[in-house]
């Protein structure tokens, strides 16, 4: 074989798999270009920025509106072809501790021991509260730090610009909110002002107030732009990017300061799913353009990949998984008090209230013995009074309203009848679970399992799982018609008359959280540490110093305003590069 | 001679129509690619499935405004619906803004760019 053709060859066997990666994007070519001086001198480009911010997300658009305040010509490259990423079907609840509303309802949280909760929930195996950086490497340490310094004046920031109005929400507890280390259990959640009292609305609000102030001031903003190279100097410093459009035709975009990435996670790229992530992962409900992006095009820069092995998880239906359901979301709320989750053995395996990231660690669960995921799949299972008294739209919940969409419901007027449907619906998606069918003990152990279950729920305290003991599970209990002898609202017994409702459910993702290693200031890191000049990330698409934890409601979001006003600040800062 | 003359006109007047035929089919074509990498990770299109973020499109042109069986709109697109139907021209205005023909409203989308809207206007009227 000729070298051409083993080159040719290689490029034919990149661009399928790229193709087979990327979900329904034209073949595509991630990378980096470094240019001679003279190339870089005489390079055509179609357009001239301070600073292109790639991504009109969550991290996106605050970042773009940071920069643009401080003088910045700010463009947002979008791929997909509405601004918003995965922001937009958000609550956009965001945890920002030492907040402002906190001070004026006299609410104290204090740096170190803000430090200690996230420490001891992101590092548990190394936490040690008598060290100087509590057993977080330095690294962690200085982006936990970066986040209580920094959410809520970019945050304030937001807010006094009219780009984000918040509202306080202050009886909503943090995930742990019963540790010793959490001083201020209540109190770091802000939401967009103008959103549902439900809270679920958040995101859609916001993407409309930032990205009509980021319209208001002068960012401009150009969706359907798929960055997929950046342009690199003689020197190594990022001079721009280049993005494909909707069209099929390129475009140039020159940076004179920065190129700031903030194009989400991984979460649509099974390839990368499937080598990164633990146990499997089903999609989630993440942008559908959040296909890793970031992480390939940083692949050519000598980065330092960094917790690639977290997501943000929550449990999601398999069959709207399957079908890319544009409804599909985490299921954040498991609403019904007469409902449990049990495996194909028909046992139950873990505390159904848990915050959604914690129930996902169940789906993993692996037996050694059989050699088996025994929790693949869950079923959640419930009745016609939680159908009649529980049923939402909100927060992900499977229990709908009627006229809802409910493809994911499966429906029988008795136990038996109920088993033979799910497992037609395990026969149809075969392909994708392993073959896994419910086991032939599957209807004597669920009526063991209800029987016990009901007890408990009569009891009010589950023996099992604890469920319902903890603050952060009533949180997530969903409405319930409260029963005059209900000892504990997270339960009431399950009718075994039928009819009987079920669903399937798999682990998913609100979004992944690794990716190139950053500094507390967002600019990406070189292998030695060094920054590369001009080149930013924030959000999904970088490492996030959380490691597994899920800290609270808007975890995610609270953090990534900071580092987005951090990496603004940083990046405007910077010399024009030539 | 003039017979051929006519033979030529004709076959011009054949081929510009195909031509036309084609331009078309490719702009419903490139539209439908644009319409799926901008609507639908909110909308379904086809007869029958089930809404998501946004409602189903099928059927929108000739569909009053926030009239989707089962779908729940935001009070700032009902008040915003009274009397009208969706039809090319406000479709093209929604496109190019939506926050400006119902304020307020749950969908965030501006598209400046009129050929990249003709084209999706294009295909959401063959959703019939």
């Amino acid at each position: 074989m000729t070298q051409d053709n083993r080159s040719a060859q290689r490029a034919q066997s990149r661009r399928n798999f790229i193709k087979a990666a990327g979900a329904g994007t034209a073949a595509a070519t991630f990378g980096a270009v470094t240019l001679p001086a003279s190339a870089a001198a005489n390079l055509k480009f179609d357009a001239e920025f301070d600073i292109v911010v790639c991504g009109g997300g969550g991290g996106g658009l605050p970042c773009a509106l940071f920069s643009r305040w401080l003088g910045n010509r700010v463009a947002i490259l979008e791929k997909a072809g509405s601004v918003g990423g995965t922001a937009a079907k958000a609550a956009f609840w965001y945890w920002v501790p030492n907040n402002e509303a906190m001070k004026r309802a006299g609410i104290a949280d204090p740096k170190p021991d803000f430090l200690k909760y996230v420490a001891r929930l992101s590092r548990p195996e190394q936490y040690d509260p008598s060290l100087p950086k509590l057993g977080l490497s330095e690294w962690e340490y200085e982006m936990c730090e970066a986040i209580y310094d920094s959410a809520s004046p970019a945050a304030e920031l937001l807010a006094s610009k009219g780009a984000l109005p918040y509202r306080h929400e202050a009886a909503v507890p943090d995930y742990w909110a019963e540790l010793p280390e959490d001083k201020a259990p209540r109190g770091r959640v802000l939401f967009p002002k103008d959103g549902l009292p439900s809270m679920s609305d958040g995101g859609r609000v916001a993407i409309r107030t930032m990205s009509t102030a980021a319209r208001r001031d002068g960012v401009e903003i150009r969706t359907g732009y798929r960055v997929q190279k950046v342009l690199l100097n003689s020197a190594g410093a990022v001079i721009g990017v280049e993005a494909l459009t909707e069209e099929g035709t390129t475009f140039r975009a020159r940076a004179k300061k920065a190129v700031v990435f903030a194009t989400g996670g991984f979460t649509h790229d099974p390839e990368l799913r499937k080598n990164f992530l633990h146990g499997a992962v089903y999609g989630g409900c993440a942008a559908l353009t959040n296909e890793g992006d970031f992480v390939r095009i940083s692949s050519a820069l000598d980065v330092q990949l960094r917790n690639m092995n977290y997501s943000w998880m929550a449990p999601i239906s398999l069959e709207k998984a399957i079908a890319k359901d544009g409804s599909l979301s985490g299921i954040f709320t498991p609403t019904g008090d007469s409902m449990i989750y049990v495996n194909k053995h028909g046992k139950r395996v873990v505390n159904e209230k848990l915050a959604y990231n914690e129930v996902c660690a169940s789906f993993s669960e692996w037996d050694g013995a059989k050699g088996e995921y025994p929790n693949l799949a869950l079923i959640s299972i419930w009745d016609q009074q939680a159908q009649d008294n529980c049923a939402s739209d909100d927060y992900g919940s499977l229990i709908v309203p009627p006229g809802s969409n409910d493809r994911h419901v499966i429906r029988g007027n008795t136990l038996a009848e109920l088993a033979a449907v799910i497992r037609e619906r395990l026969a149809k998606y075969s392909s994708a679970i392993g073959g896994m069918d419910l086991s032939d003990d599957f209807i004597d152990n669920l009526q063991a399992t209800l029987k016990r279950f009901n007890g408990f729920a009569q009891a009010g305290k589950d023996a099992d799982f604890h469920r319902g003991e903890r603050v952060v599970e009533k949180l997530f209990n969903g409405s319930v018609k409260k029963k005059a002898n209900q000892k504990n609202e997270t339960m009431w017994p399950i009718s075994t008359k039928g009819p009987c409702y079920a669903a399937l459910i798999v682990a998913g993702n609100l979004d992944t959280k690794g990716g190139p290693k950053t500094n507390s200031n967002g600019q990406v890191l070189d292998v030695s540490g060094v920054p590369i000049k001009g080149l930013y990330g924030i959000g999904n698409c970088v490492a996030s110093a959380s490691a597994r934890a899920y800290w609270a409601g808007g975890g995610t979001l609270g953090p990534i305003l900071a580092f987005a006003y951090r990496a603004a600040n940083t990046a405007h800062t910077e010399s024009a590069s030539t | 001679m003039r017979h051929i003359q006519i033979m030529s006109i004709a076959l011009a007047a054949c081929l510009s129509l195909a031509t036309a035929a084609a331009r078309s089919q490719d702009e419903i074509a490139l539209g439908k690619t644009l319409t799926t990498n901008n609507c639908a990770v909110c909308h379904a299109f086809g007869q029958g499935e089930p809404n998501g973020q946004g409602p189903n499109l099928f059927g929108i042109i000739g569909r009053p405004l926030a009239a989707a069986p089962g779908f729940k709109y935001s009070a700032a697109m009902k008040a915003a619906a009274a009397g009208k139907v969706w039809d090319e021209k406000l479709l093209d205005q929604w496109l190019t803004d939506t926050q400006v023909v119902a304020p307020g409203n749950a969908m965030t989308y501006f598209e400046g760019d009129e050929a990249r809207r003709r084209k999706i206007i294009a295909y959401l009227r063959t959703l019939h």
